[in-house]
């Protein structure tokens, strides 16, 4: 039973990212990498013993190791993905300031 | 009696080779009605022939996306009080004269929401296997969860009505592929949709959203799970009738 409080932690994990899509704080699309996040740690709740196959399959000695792999690389490639969306909105806030301002010229001028 | 205001709206990225025809066939068959181009930061001279053929357009200020392209028209015929949107694509695909035919399909029957449908009768559409399966997948996704048949709920050819029209301009989060997600949405919120069988062509030139192969398995990922998402939050929600 010691795999049950992982499984409810998963589903607590998933209802509360659910609520906030549904309270509209989080996009749908930006909820589908948790939610995969959440489904992999309950597969893997329910059958602990796959991480020692993937770990034996990877040549890997200490499973446990893998699941930190894991995680570091989901987190990884969360943190870069938001790092680009961040670079591509400050280009998108700049264009639009500089928009901003045209047509605010183009208004004074009228004036 | 008070003239209805018909708006087409044709959101294009890099059409410059289609656009003029596509114009050209609107102003010839459905000639009561308004066009809006909504130019998404083309790269090719998609601006200069709006500009020379003198052609209503509006250009994004950066490259929104054609889910945002057909948004901003949509904002634009709210704001403008139009009461009927037709969505066409730029490409050529969709056909003036079947854009006529949603409308009066619409005026018939009063809907909200009129499809442009590929696959309710046979028209001789060539679609290629994967986007076949794909169609089917979410026809029977919203067979099952809406009791409603769309045989193609992936269609960007539809006509809307002032209602819809005022519903997608207040959207926050208007989705990224406005299609079977969007269709399962509104029937959830109770706004009736129709389809009406339409002739397509294919693309002659330029290259598609959908081009490639990881961009159509992400698509389908996306709609996929986008339509579990919607399903999963109207559970025991009382369906608008």
């Amino acid at each position: 039973m010691k795999n049950g409080v992982f499984i409810v932690l998963t589903v607590i994990i998933s209802l509360y990212i659910f609520l906030e899509v549904r309270s509209k704080k989080f996009s749908i699309k930006e909820s589908f990498y948790w939610m995969m996040a959440a489904l992999l740690m309950l597969i893997l709740a329910i059958f602990p013993y796959s991480i020692d196959t993937i770990a034996g399959w990877l040549n890997i000695s200490y499973p446990p190791s893998l699941l930190f792999v894991f995680c570091i690389l989901f987190l990884l490639f969360i943190n870069f993905r938001n790092s680009k969306k961040i670079s591509e909105m400050q280009e998108r806030i700049v264009e639009l300031e500089q928009n901003l301002t045209l047509v605010k010229a183009k208004q004074d001028k009228k004036k | 009696m008070k003239k209805e205001k018909v708006l087409v709206i044709i959101p294009a990225y890099n059409e410059a080779e289609n656009i003029k025809k596509v114009i050209d066939e609107i102003k010839k068959d459905i000639n009561f009605a308004d066009i809006l181009v909504i130019n998404d930061c083309s790269k090719d001279n998609t601006l200069e022939v709006l500009e020379e053929n003198n052609i209503n357009y509006i250009t994004n200020i950066y490259n929104m996306k054609y889910a945002m392209s057909i948004q901003t028209g949509i904002k634009y015929a709210k704001e403008n009080d139009y009461d009927y949107v037709i969505q066409m694509d730029a490409d050529g695909q969709h056909i003036a004269g079947e854009a006529k035919k949603l409308y009066e399909h619409m005026l018939r029957t009063n809907c909200d929401i009129v499809i442009g449908s590929r696959y309710l009768k046979d028209t001789g559409y060539p679609c290629p296997l994967f986007r076949r399966i794909g169609t089917k997948i979410f026809e029977v996704m919203i067979r099952l969860f809406c009791h409603k048949k769309i045989a193609d709920p992936l269609s960007g050819f539809q006509c809307l009505n002032k209602k819809v029209i005022r519903e997608y301009a207040k959207m926050g989060a208007y989705p990224e592929f406005p299609d079977a997600n969007l269709i399962v949405e509104m029937l959830y919120k109770g706004y009736k949709i129709e389809e009406e069988p339409v002739k397509m062509r294919l693309r002659e030139s330029g290259e598609s959203m959908h081009g490639g192969i990881i961009k159509p398995i992400k698509y389908m990922i996306n709609m996929f799970y986008t339509v579990c998402f919607i399903v999963i939050q109207n559970i025991g929600r009382k369906r608008v009738k």
